[in-house]
């Protein structure tokens, strides 16, 4: 079982930085730029682990360092939660804790730059609520929070969804049945903002926008960046499967990487067609959002409180 | 729906227990309240206004002292409100935590921080209004006080309480409190300062848990 992990990690972080590349690529042909060839990023990290490195001399060395390490373990964790199917519940408390290394990884420098990318990343927690309305929603759909069981569960009902259609009769057709993607549908764009959220170059990446430099990981070079940047190749291939697996469901893994990179591709065209939001306006969307998606949980509850569900 | 309990210590009815999830909230907290213990703080760079210049504040010993002496009492009552298994006792460990954070900014001797430590304060004090209703709802309408208790089949805690709880719980992490506001730029002590934010965002991830639960 830890070969086969150690493999997937080995693979996933690969994985994670060629769809870097990629995102990095469709942006720039949406600009009618030739841009980066898609390993860059592969070539980026490996460039940066031989690097000189140190650590600046106005940071807290140590939490300087360790942050770093904790954003990987975070995200190696993430990634065995959903390899195994795990609890829902522990990705998104993983996923929350990374906004502790975010602001760790800003803070420890000392660097005013990396100081306000920091803040920023605390500023935009908002995107962290509609995750929670998005977990509680599913939890209140499938009555289970096992990754596992979910897209387990979203499988059979791509089998409901068959077999209504083929009957042709609409009033005989299952819904509350069908897959959390129809029927969890604000749960699903929650998510797929969240994932918008965390790209690089996006309209809600004010965190790393460039007014800061690079933004928390401004003062991070060298080794260290190397270490991040496979720590958010890692965050990316978890998001990314995650979606695929709680709302499209356990489909075979090659099938997975294709429904990962279309979902990539989306999110690539969003980046290359919007211009970066302000932090004011990244916050309104994301508290616009969160109340959207607690009202339809709200609405989900009451009908389950009322036994039609 | 939730996983089985890995470590549990009964007392009497009050089962002090980690799960798969709150052993991640536990690894974390025990992570950085290690790091208080070993980090020095950084030294903050800033800009000579009106030039090309600039500094970096150094961070006097007695108040690297006491922030890092309430930043590792503030990791303790993390630790704590994470693994009781009462919810009496979890609403004393989110007052406690309320009271440290502010420890943790108004040890900085600067008037307009101080000012905003004033403020959290209030906040704070208004928090455990909600907080400390909620266990008592809770307390009185299911006649136990133990996670462990509520959590069997036929008891449920009203919503009413739930939602105090988890109010009580966001006035008490005052993390997004503390942000909203410019005295963060001028707080050094990054290793302290950020425990503020981690047992904020635990003690709202393990409220998020008990409001699942009960």
């Amino acid at each position: 079982m830890m070969i086969e992990f150690l493999v997937l990690l080995i693979a996933a972080i690969f994985a994670g930085l060629l769809l870097h590349g990629l995102h990095r690529k469709i942006i720039a042909r949406v600009q009618c730029r030739p841009g980066p060839p898609i390993w860059q990023e592969v070539l980026h990290t490996l460039k940066f682990s031989f690097k000189q490195t140190w650590i600046p001399k106005t940071a807290s060395q140590v939490l300087y360092v360790a942050i770093v390490l904790i954003a990987i373990g975070i995200w190696v964790a993430a990634l065995w939660v959903v390899a195994t199917g795990a609890t829902l519940l522990i990705l998104f408390a993983l996923y929350m804790l990374h906004k502790i290394v975010e602001h760790g990884t800003g803070l420890s420098s000392g660097s005013p730059y990396t100081k306000f990318g920091a803040i920023r990343s605390v500023m935009s927690a908002a995107a962290e609520l509609p995750l929670l309305a998005t977990v509680a929603i599913v939890c209140l759909f499938t009555e289970t929070l096992s990754i596992g069981e979910i897209a387990a569960g979203n499988i059979a009902a791509w089998d409901t969804v068959a077999k209504d259609i083929a009957t042709g009769n609409i009033v005989s057709w299952h819904i509350l049945q069908w897959p959390l993607l129809i029927i969890a549908f604000p749960a699903a764009v929650s998510l797929y903002l969240l994932i918008l959220s965390k790209a690089h170059y996006g309209p809600f990446s004010v965190i790393e926008a460039k007014e800061l430099v690079s933004g928390y990981w401004t003062e991070h070079f060298g080794g260290w960046r190397a270490l991040l940047n496979i720590a958010t190749s890692l965050k990316t291939v978890v998001l990314l499967s995650a979606f695929v697996l709680v709302f499209i469901g356990a489909v075979p893994w090659w099938l997975v990487i294709i429904l990962m990179i279309i979902l990539l591709i989306s999110v690539s065209f969003v980046c290359a067609a919007t211009p970066m939001l302000n932090p004011y306006q990244v916050v309104t969307v994301q508290t616009v959002w969160t109340i959207v998606v607690v009202i339809y949980g709200a609405v989900v509850w009451l009908l389950k409180l009322g036994g039609l569900l | 729906m939730f996983e089985q309990r890995l470590i549990q210590l009964p007392f009497g009815d009050i089962v002090h227990s980690l799960s798969g999830y709150t052993v991640v909230l536990f690894a974390f907290a025990v992570m950085f309240v290690v790091l208080a213990i070993i980090s020095l703080p950084e030294k903050p760079v800033d800009i000579v206004f009106g030039t090309d210049g600039y500094y970096t504040k150094e961070i006097p010993v007695d108040l690297m002292k006491f922030q890092r002496f309430m930043a590792i009492a503030c990791g303790i009552a993390t630790i704590g409100a994470i693994t009781t298994g009462d919810v009496f006792n979890f609403t004393l460990f989110a007052a406690f935590i309320g009271i440290l954070n502010v420890g943790i900014v108004a040890a900085v001797k600067n008037k307009p921080v101080l000012d905003a430590a004033f403020s959290y304060g209030l906040v704070i004090m208004m928090a455990t209004v909600p907080l400390f209703a909620g266990a008592a709802i809770i307390g009185a309408t299911c006649g136990t006080l133990s996670i462990g208790e509520l959590m069997k089949a036929g008891i449920h805690a009203p919503i009413v309480a739930k939602l105090f709880l988890l109010v009580g719980v966001l006035g008490e992490g005052m993390a997004p409190f503390y942000i909203g506001k410019a005295e963060i730029t001028r707080s050094p002590g990054a290793p302290y300062i950020l425990m503020i934010h981690v047992s904020s965002l635990l003690l709202f991830l393990r409220a998020v848990e008990i409001f699942l639960m009960v």
